[in-house]
């Protein structure tokens, strides 16, 4: 059998390798060289895997597809009304545009992006038709499993698990990984590229069919149900079609070693504001997925290594600061396609060639971007306090007598605390004073064993059949894996008991079950022990597991032949 | 080696709903396909085969251009060769009809040793074409095989009867249809999909791979082909309605609670339950 090779082999099929795709091929087109390419996507599909917001920026779009508003290109709408709204047990409060400018998204594309994905795969076919210099290979249902090295330089990865190993080698001589780090974090480690460790938020989705229509309409909100210090927030999306999204965001660095996401978002359609639209509706789909929000401090290095380029979320472009993500990875995947295609017109392959790929995103819009808001997720960290005790004080006055009374009452109660940690906040988050390099240590460090949650406040009177238990929500990501599927694989199970030991004597859930989005981990009782179980059927490949844990027995490997969740449309 | 005939057809996805007219029938323009399911075990039996014994596998399937998708999906799984019957001529024809025609397509083929088939097909779920062509063919048939073996020029085959199985032995050549509790199909090798991406790219690989052919190339009378061979008569179809039922849902509370409004629901809608097992 012979090698099967590419130029450019590219590692994940989401909006940032595609963009990528389509940045070589135009121009192998526009220079009349040719080009062999291939992209592996896991999922069954384009998109199966990819779940996203999603509320964008046009201007990548634009760039990548002039003619976006024409050619097919799948939009969910645009963003007519921008909200940013303060929860409390029973009202809502919009915030006022000046207060969070970055949280105003009229004019913004709303985007599925799984959709986007299937759309630019199938463009990308295209493209490429009809010329037979251009070779583009989309392997659907083909997860890389391994990174291939020879003599230190990256030259593909091992595509699969079952069938002849030497025949299951895709090589190319580059590998542009963007996969969110299910692999590319093997080779951040070996050439140590991180200083800092990437900060991880976990996003919880689900997909609603209402009986109002609020297509154009967006809302970001703080406050209920994160009263707990945990930094993050909810939002809802209007899509076409009577369609809503409504998801919960938070950070993973929390002391709560179970943050229970897929609880959060049922407690977060509990709120008034959210049971009005969602009353009467169904739910459609459920999901979640990782968001790197780490930004600036922790950008690798290097994006590149002798062979391979790191883009979209696997560098950690996205922009805490407006939620701008999909639209830097883009940007970042048609920065590669131009380094990568100038690497193979000069037959050089190294770091020194590749590596223009930091030059080119630091130098433009994203380099500004994400310095300027370099201390926009310490602002938060930073300042616990402001969300710990002077958030729940404001949401309280809300639910009483208005919100002025609520800040007011915050402002009685510790009024130094309060004003020094708003001015704080808003001057880190303005990124306008140097507050010097930020050290930032892993998530799973986070957790404390011996962590005692506030008792847990709710509001009244919301339907309950909008509401369900983890494990019957669940079941809406349509997840399906083949017989005898082993995905995650847990290191050593002494290490565990230790854990579930460490943890329960503190009466608390072990991390991986407790921040798990899908009812995934368990621990179990057998003859008096307890250990750890997974129930590997349920998993929706968002890989929270792996970064909780906090003796990092765990990791969650790509799932095979097309099998894990169902995203499509999400 | 062993040659084997595998028969496939290209079905309208069952998990589309686009695709029906509002007259109940099947508007297969514009129904996404997809390869019949029962389909899958008959290629998997003779991919094992080929894996196991060594076999060249022949694909075979009828119906207008785009079913080239399913030989597409074979070669990928691991198939050799594929032929496409087809031809006008050969539109709204029954079993019958169709029998006589796919058992031409293995008379052009010349020699064959096995003939594998799905068990039915999810779009006509009459489990008459396979049987009908063994009989053309005058060949030994296997129905419902869940599991065989050759051995010389002897299959042994486990038929699925019911309440048990039959152990047959027939002489090849001959016909199976495959149980869909058979092995499933495996999933398809990196290699493999590779190697079929590379081939479709030259046209004279394409055509030597891929035999598209016509009833005058098979050399079977028209008369005996499509609506004029076809002695089935659709009269009418229409909606037999709905399968309906009711279906409460029990959610928004714990478990123990979820429970304990469902074992009052079931024992108010008068069923008895006798006993509750814990664990």
């Amino acid at each position: 059998m012979a090698k099967i090779s590419y130029d450019v082999l590219l590692v994940g099929g989401g909006v940032a390798s595609l963009s990528a795709a389509h940045a070589l091929v135009d121009a192998a087109i526009r220079e009349n060289a040719p080009l062999r390419l291939a992209v592996l996507e896991k999922g069954k599909d384009f998109g199966a895997h990819v779940l996203s917001g999603a509320v964008s920026n046009p201007r990548s779009i634009k760039k990548l597809f002039p003619d976006y508003e024409t050619n097919g290109f799948p939009l969910e709408g645009k963003c007519a009304e921008s909200h940013v709204t303060l929860l409390g047990l029973k009202n809502a409060w919009d915030l006022p545009s000046f207060a969070s400018p970055e949280l105003n998204k009229v004019g913004y594309l709303i985007l599925s992006l799984g959709d986007v994905c299937k759309w630019m795969a199938s463009s990308l076919t295209q493209k490429a038709k009809d010329r037979a210099s251009i070779v583009v290979d989309l392997f659907t249902g083909f997860g890389a499993q391994e990174i291939i090295y020879e003599e230190g330089r990256v030259v593909g990865v091992r595509v699969d698990s079952t069938g002849v190993a030497e025949n299951d080698v895709c090589h190319a001589k580059v590998t542009v990984f963007g996969d969110k780090g299910f692999l590319s974090k093997d080779l951040v480690k070996k050439f140590n590229l991180a200083p800092n460790p990437q900060a991880w938020a976990v996003g919880v989705k689900e997909i609603w069919e209402t009986e109002r229509d609020y297509s154009g309409r967006v809302w970001h909100t703080m406050g209920f149900p994160l009263l707990g210090g945990n930094t993050g927030g909810g939002f809802i999306y209007g899509l076409k079609d009577k369609k809503l999204a409504l998801g919960m965001a938070v950070g993973l660095d929390s002391e709560n070693p179970a943050l229970r996401p897929p609880q959060m978002l049922q407690d977060f359609k509990k709120h008034p504001l959210v049971q009005e639209m969602i009353r009467g509706g169904r739910i459609a789909r459920y999901g979640a997925a990782l968001i790197p929000e780490g930004g600036y401090y922790s950008l690798p290095t290097q994006f590149a290594v002798d062979g391979a380029v790191l883009i979209g979320d696997a560098a950690g472009v996205m922009d805490l600061k407006g939620f701008s993500g999909a639209d830097k990875a883009m940007e970042t995947g048609m920065l590669a396609g131009e380094v990568v295609f100038d690497a193979i017109r000069k037959g050089d392959f190294s770091t020194k060639t590749l590596g223009q790929l930091r030059h080119a995103v630091m130098g433009g819009w994203i380099g500004r971007e994400l310095t300027s808001s370099r201390y926009y997720l310490q602002a938060f960290k930073a300042n616990k306090e402001l969300f710990s005790k002077h958030l729940p004080r404001v949401v309280k006055g809300l639910d009483g007598s208005g919100v002025a009374a609520g800040a007011a009452a915050a402002f009685l109660g510790d009024p130094f605390g309060l004003v020094g940690s708003a001015v704080k906040t808003k001057i880190m988050m303005a990124g306008t004073v140097d507050f010097g390099a930020v050290k930032r240590k892993e998530d799973r460090l986070h957790s404390k064993p011996d962590y005692k949650a506030n008792p847990k406040e709710e509001p009244a009177g919301y339907a309950k059949n909008t509401v369900y238990s983890t494990a019957d929500v669940v079941f809406y990501a349509s997840t399906h894996y083949h017989h005898g599927n082993n995905h995650i694989t847990e290191f050593d199970a002494a290490v565990c008991k230790r854990c579930i030991a460490l943890y329960g004597g503190g009466g608390n859930d072990v991390p991986c079950a407790g921040d798990c989005t899908a009812e995934v981990h368990e621990t179990r009782t057998k003859d008096g022990v307890k250990y750890h179980f997974m129930n590997l059927e349920n998993c929706v490949q968002c890989r929270t597991c792996e970064l909780v844990c906090p003796y990092e027995n765990l990791r969650v490997n790509p799932a095979e032949h097309g099998s894990g969740p169902d995203f499509s449309s999400m | 080696m062993l040659k084997i005939v595998v028969f496939i057809k290209q079905v309208p996805d069952t998990g589309s709903k686009a695709g029906v007219n509002p007259d109940g029938t099947i508007d297969r323009a514009r129904a996404k396909r997809m390869l019949n399911p029962f389909d899958k075990f008959a290629l998997q039996k003779a991919v094992e085969l080929k894996r196991g014994v060594g076999a060249f596998v022949t694909c075979v399937t009828m119906g207008p251009p785009p079913a080239t998708e399913v030989l597409v999906e074979a070669f990928e799984h691991g198939a050799d060769m594929g032929v496409l019957l087809t031809d006008k001529r050969l539109a709204a024809s029954d079993t019958l009809a169709t029998a006589y025609a796919l058992h031409m397509v293995v008379r052009h083929l010349g020699d064959f040793d096995l003939i594998l088939t799905g068990l039915q097909t999810t779009d006509g779920d009459t489990a008459q074409v396979g049987p009908q062509i063994a009989e053309r063919l005058d060949v030994p048939q296997v129905t419902y095989c869940e599991a065989l073996s050759i051995s010389g020029n002897v299959l042994s085959a486990r038929r699925v009867v019911e309440g048990g199985y039959q152990n047959l032995e027939a002489r090849l050549p001959a016909l199976v249809t495959v149980a869909n509790s058979a092995t499933p199909l495996e999933p398809k090798r990196f290699a493999d999909v590779a190697a079929v991406k590379e081939f479709l790219r030259h046209p004279e690989e394409r055509e030597k791979r891929i035999k598209t052919v016509s009833l005058d190339v098979i050399g079977a009378n028209p008369a005996h082909a499509g609506l004029v061979g076809s002695p089935t008569v659709v009269g009418k179809t229409w909606k037999l309605g709905e399968i309906g039922g009711s279906c409460a849902l029990f959610q928004g509370e714990s478990v123990e609670r979820e429970v304990e409004h469902l074992l009052a629901k079931l024992a108010s809608d008068g069923h008895r339950i006798t006993e509750l097992v814990n664990g």
